[in-house]
């Protein structure tokens, strides 16, 4: 077996759970989420010599799974039921156990933002990485980050209240 | 106070982050075929680097497809013929289908009989359905080639070939093919791979020299034949 394999595959290995979930927070199914990630790892083994040199390969996966599915992702959010309805069937198509409420708040936001918080928490990359990953200014990667954790705590505050409540 | 003023961002993202921490991930794929699917890519990439373009075969008059079984030898079911088309199956494993320029496509037909070859298809007029995203191998199952009475002349009913290789059909895929009438009398046939659980159809005929957006081109190939065109009857 060669180098190159041993390290694809501890790659694969390693990174499989992480990426999914990334993903998953992006697009919001998980079904959808593990074609796009198995597809975006196949892609990166077809071209191992370069994402192996990437400095953040889990970044590439993530982005090349999101952009095989791009168009059908950013559809996706305006699909969902409008606050206030929105225990969706989206969230639920999950198993249980995961915090519907905020998972589809995440779902509602704007592509670009479900983006920075994906590879923000789920990848845990800082602002710089994120911002070459998606060719934009790392101000602009922050202003996103804000913005979306803006709507997430917007989200949060009622249950929040509930619990100082009781 | 509102607590909604208590809450930091480190709370925000760390809830963000507990939200997905109860999904059950069943494990990854088989890395073996995560990677011979990465091979395949590389091999078609490799292959479409050699000149295999099919963007050719978009201006050709008539549509011959070879075509094995998706999961072993094609069936022996000898030769049928419609108006419209020939399927017949080779000693092989594989079978011929000869489209006739002169005559609309009968889109039910066609998608029966692939079937009894084995071949899952969809297969419509007026429409092409696609996947969003564009399934992968379009370049290993369809290949073409001419055949039969030469192109060079405009009146000519050419026969060109594409072979199929329903064995490298990607699991959980079909090919699809759309049929249009178009307003210059010419037929125009678009033959793809979509995802049999995900695909939408548009009656909207793709650029005859090009595919759907988002297929690129070796993801699938586009046809002109008939009519008074170049090559037609």
């Amino acid at each position: 077996m060669s180098n190159h394999q041993t390290e694809f595959e501890d790659f694969f290995q390693a990174s499989w759970e992480p990426c999914l979930r990334a993903v998953v927070a992006v697009v919001g199914s998980q079904e959808l989420a593990e074609d796009q990630v198995a597809e975006a790892f196949a892609r990166a083994w077809a071209s191992w010599r370069k994402v192996r040199h990437h400095p953040a390969p889990r970044a590439w996966v993530v982005r090349t799974a999101l952009n095989s599915g791009a168009s059908w992702w950013r559809r996706r959010p305006r699909e969902l039921p409008l606050a206030g309805h929105d225990q969706t069937a989206s969230a639920d198509d999950l198993d249980t156990g995961l915090d519907a409420t905020l998972l589809t708040a995440i779902w509602r936001l704007p592509s670009r933002q479900r983006e920075v918080i994906a590879l923000r928490i789920f990848l845990d990359l800082d602002t710089a990485t994120i911002a070459r990953q998606l060719g934009i200014e790392a101000g602009t990667v922050r202003m996103h980050l804000s913005r979306a954790v803006t709507a997430l705590r917007r989200e949060l505050a009622p249950a929040k209240n509930t619990e100082a409540r009781q | 106070m509102n607590v909604h003023d208590n809450i930091s961002d480190t709370d925000v993202v760390l809830a963000a982050s507990d939200s997905l921490s109860g999904m059950r991930v069943g494990g990854p794929p088989e890395v073996a075929a995560i990677m011979a699917r990465g091979r395949a890519r590389r091999n078609r990439r490799l292959s479409a680097a050699a000149g295999l373009s099919v963007a050719a075969a978009a201006a050709v008059t008539a549509v011959t497809l070879g075509l094995t079984a998706g999961s072993g030898p094609a069936p022996a079911l000898g030769t049928i013929r419609t108006a419209a088309f020939t399927l017949a199956s080779n000693s092989n494993g594989t079978a011929t289908l000869t489209i006739n320029p002169t005559e609309l496509l009968d889109s039910a037909a066609l998608q029966s009989d692939l079937a009894k070859y084995g071949i899952p298809a969809k297969v419509t007029t007026g429409s092409l359905c696609i996947s969003d995203p564009v399934p992968a191998g379009f370049s290993q199952v369809v290949s073409s080639s001419p055949a039969g009475p030469s192109t060079a002349t405009p009146q000519a009913v050419a026969k060109p070939t594409i072979t199929i290789d329903p064995a490298a059909l990607p699991a959980g895929t079909e090919l699809s093919v759309g049929n249009f009438q178009l307003s210059s009398g010419q037929q125009q046939a678009d033959f793809l791979l979509i995802d049999s659980s995900s695909y939408t159809c548009s009656s909207t005929p793709p650029d005859p020299n090009s595919l759907p957006g988002g297929y690129g081109p070796n993801d699938g190939i586009g046809l002109l034949y008939g009519g008074p065109g170049p090559g037609g009857s």
